[in-house]
């Protein structure tokens, strides 16, 4: 009697968790499917657990085998006897919650319901290590993180074997409760990146984290950016070189990508493969990247501030060109241009969600098929069309994923501003964008150094990748405690 | 009054900044078209002049600096330490509005070099506030960001000195010679124009506790001053080189004048970059004038220095857009020019006097 009162009114009214003893607890549980709770045959205890979070074979013969041996035993005895790491006794229902549903085994007497044991025995299915997608390299190491926290650490420490490595766990959204990671190294990073870091993930209140870019999104300095502040990257060996920098990474689990930071415009458009490769041909690649980077964002935006107002900078036999190309066009050239640009978003939307094999098709079609029959059909100047098609093919050589879609959203504020006020419209624009920079940080730290604040001596991985034995400083945004590096050779003189 | 507001370190700048604003607010708008001002009276002996009216600004400069050294403080501190609240606050409005005035020069000058070469048919209202709106924005910013864009002003400006390859291969340094053959007087006056190229490097007496280490940071102002006289000097002998001084009488711009002798195979009126461009140089200073006056009127009124921006810059747009002829702009150009000169040689070196005895007087007191 007074047992049906008590669990009516709990569960019914007083649907405060805190308050929840083990057999509501049990009762809640129960109306889940694939929870399961049963009495061992000749056994009052109780062992329950979700059969889909759990490890049959740990269950079968490392649980249910003792439980047989050691009957009539009190749970204090009990929790001595089975030879599983790290099991834990408790009263406290919250933490008994917790754990049953990451894949404990809970055990408890039905008959004294304030305490159970709880033996780690759970499963979790994930992908293999594979492949990194996104940032493929020809050279250097072939392996990605996967969504499993736990192993990505593990591929972080294996290139870092040192104490000094340190993984701050927390978790962090209301349903999901995602297990976070900030990892960094103590004593090259500085702590005041690493307390910045911590206390905007302990401020993030939203009730699911699914991937690391909902947490970069919540803890970007300025969220209304249009560039990203934090680089995610997929290799353990770029996180491992950036950790050694001084720099901070961030993990969650769930996603298959690192978040690091503080982080500057410039290593945007540095590839992980420049430090696998000599320094004179990496520095030219990254000189390339940039420029692509211009030629992406200005190439459109120029051609129709010249050509609706000052077609008197074109050259004679140039500007002959240009005009058999365009006569017989019916639109004015920025008509022209946001079309092309449009169908060239299409074909990449298209194909990115599509799958792989049909994309490729979408390309060929869209590329050459689209592209000679609206030249042919007189629509557009292929001029432009060589254009369009260049700037689509420049944004893709930037290395980071997110920033080359911000590279691709830039051209059409610049398009506009261009057919209002032309050349100048580009400068007006460029000045938006260039004071936008300077006021941008990361983890409030400046955004476009080392080119502003000048730092002279960082210059040597920015626009270059010098060789690695003028690498012996860390960055100077970082502030790391321990600026210098281990130099890798002496100077030496003639004949030692 | 509070004597000393020093900012918050992570809003300061470096001392070597301080090259970079200086030549920065230096080189403007004057430097597209000051060969013909200067070439009036001393022909061309300008050049010496050039570094006559160079030299003063050293001059001038170390002034500024033993002015807000001893003050410890910027110049709105050291008015009301020498002059009381009343008065002092007066001599700061002055300089706010004389920062004003200069940023509508500023404004309508490069309106009026966009509307004569590039968009003959465009509204004054419509190109002033798009300036502005980029100010504005510029300005919340806060003073690392405008020290930002001086510098990148400097970068993307410095190579278009190259370009001057091209009327150099065409130039005749005859047109130099004889050398001095003007009298003394001619080239005083001569200088007496130039300086009103070098202003700008006042707002120094805004900027001065945004500077880390500001008492180190006179060498970099001098620096900047050599920069900027040798951008000068450079700008002036190629265009005396390159046009003959009656030629030069006819020409307002000789500068975008000269660039439309850069023959390059894929571009031609080569000009209009160089426009274009010369809005990565303007716009820093425009920046930096509101900023000094917007941060001047709060410091002395109090309230936010966002409203006084506001302020500022409705005040710019609207003096702006009421000038519309060349014969106005350039007579109040030469007003400010005039203004700007007597602040210079005739206000600085008497606050750094009436310093000095302040000092000397409360010592014995």
């Amino acid at each position: 009697m007074f047992n049906w009162f008590k669990a009516r009114n709990t569960g019914a009214e007083t649907n405060q968790r805190d308050q929840m003893s083990l057999i509501d607890l049990h009762e809640l549980c129960k109306k889940s499917g694939d929870f399961v709770s049963f009495q061992p045959i000749n056994s009052e205890i109780c062992v329950s657990y979700y059969n889909t979070l759990v490890n049959k074979k740990v269950i079968n013969k490392d649980i249910l085998a003792y439980l047989d041996l050691h009957k009539g035993l009190t749970l204090e005895q009990l929790i001595e006897k089975i030879p599983i790491e790290r099991p834990v006794l408790t009263e406290d229902v919250q933490s008994m919650k917790e754990k049953l549903l990451i894949g404990y085994v809970m055990i408890f007497y039905p008959e004294q319901p304030s305490k159970a044991i709880l033996l780690p025995a759970s499963e979790k299915k994930q992908r293999q290590i594979s492949f990194p997608e996104a940032e493929y390299t020809v050279v250097g190491p072939k392996e990605g993180f996967v969504e499993s926290i736990e192993t990505n650490i593990n591929l972080i420490r294996k290139r870092l074997p040192i104490p000094e490595l340190i993984i701050e766990e927390t978790t962090a959204g209301t349903f999901t409760k995602t297990k976070i990671a900030v990892v960094y190294i103590d004593g090259v990073a500085n702590e005041e990146n690493v307390n910045t870091v911590t206390q905007r993930i302990k401020g993030i209140s939203y009730d699911q984290i699914i991937d690391i870019s909902y947490i970069a999104q919540m803890i970007e300095d300025n969220n209304n950016s249009v560039f990203p502040q934090m680089i995610d990257t997929e290799r353990p060996d770029r996180v491992a070189a950036i950790l050694s920098e001084g720099k901070i990474a961030i993990l969650c689990d769930g996603s298959p990508y690192a978040l690091t930071g503080p982080t500057t415009l410039i290593e945007f458009f540095a590839s992980f493969e420049d430090y696998f490769l000599s320094w004179h041909i990496a520095s030219v690649f990254r000189l390339i990247r940039l420029f692509a980077v211009t030629f992406s964002v200005f190439s459109t935006p120029l051609y129709v501030a010249v050509l609706t107002f000052h077609y008197e900078m074109i050259p004679e036999n140039l500007l002959y060109t240009l005009i058999s190309s365009r006569s017989g066009i019916p639109f004015p050239p920025i008509m022209e241009a946001i079309i092309l640009e449009l169908t060239i978003e299409l074909l990449r939307e298209a194909g990115s969600r599509l799958p792989s094999k049909v994309g490729q098709t979408i390309g060929i079609v869209g590329g050459i098929v689209i592209g000679t029959a609206a030249v042919d059909a007189g629509l557009t100047s292929n001029v432009l069309l060589i254009i369009v098609a260049l700037a689509a093919l420049s944004s893709f050589t930037t290395p980071v994923y997110k920033m080359s879609n911000t590279i691709r959203l830039l051209r059409f504020p610049f398009l506009l501003m261009a057919q209002l006020l032309g050349m100048l419209g580009i400068a007006v624009c460029f000045c938006f964008i260039l004071i936008h920079l300077l006021k941008l940080t990361s983890l409030g730290r400046p955004y476009i150094g080392p080119i502003y604040p000048l730092r002279v001596r960082d210059l040597k991985d920015a626009l270059f990748r010098l060789p690695f034995d003028t690498q012996n400083l860390r960055p100077f945004e970082v502030r790391s405690p321990h600026p210098s590096r281990p130099p890798i050779k002496k100077e030496k003189d003639i004949d030692e | 009054m509070n004597l000393l507001t020093q900012p918050d370190e992570s809003k300061q700048v470096s001392p070597f900044f301080v090259a970079y604003i200086v030549h920065s607010m230096q080189i403007g708008i004057g430097i597209l078209g000051f060969e013909r001002y200067i070439a009036k009276d001393a022909g061309y002996d300008a050049w010496i002049g050039i570094i006559l009216s160079g030299f003063t600004i050293h001059i001038l400069i170390w002034m500024v600096y033993k002015i807000l050294g001893n003050g410890q403080n910027d110049i709105v501190g050291v008015h009301s330490s020498l002059f009381g609240k009343w008065i002092g606050g007066l001599f700061s409005i002055c300089f706010i509005v004389y920062f004003c005035l200069f940023s509508i020069t500023i404004v309508r000058s490069y309106t009026e070099v966009i509307q004569v070469w590039m968009f003959p048919g465009l509204n004054t209202w419509y190109l002033s506030f798009i300036l502005l709106l980029l100010v504005y924005f510029a300005v919340t910013g806060g003073f690392r960001v405008i020290v930002g864009l001086c510098f990148l002003g400097i970068v993307y400006t410095i190579p278009l000195l190259l370009l001057k390859w091209f009327p150099l291969k065409e130039a005749d340094f005859t047109n130099l010679l004889p050398i001095m053959n003007h009298r003394l007087m001619d080239l005083f006056k001569s200088s007496k124009i130039m300086t009103l190229n070098y202003l700008g490097f006042e707002v120094l007496l805004f900027c001065y506790p945004f500077i880390k280490r500001g008492k180190s940071s006179q060498k970099w102002a001098h620096a900047g001053l050599i920069l900027s006289i040798l951008v000068y000097l450079f700008t002036a002998v190629v265009s005396f080189a390159y046009f003959t001084q009656r030629h030069l009488n006819h020409i307002i711009w000789p500068t975008l004048s000269l660039w439309q002798t850069v023959d390059l195979p894929f571009i031609q009126r080569f000009e209009y970059v160089g426009i274009t461009l010369w809005l990565f140089q303007i716009l820093p200073n425009i920046c930096m004038f509101v900023w000094a006056g917007s941060r001047g009127l709060k410091r002395l009124f109090g309230g936010k220095q966002k409203h006084m921006l506001m302020f500022i810059l409705l005040l710019i747009f609207l003096a702006s857009i009421r000038m519309t002829n060349r014969g106005e702009i350039d007579f109040f150009t030469t007003i400010v020019g005039r203004v700007g000169f007597y602040t210079l040689y005739f206000y600085i070196p008497c606050l750094f006097a009436a310093q000095i005895v302040m000092k000397r007087v409360r010592k014995k007191a």
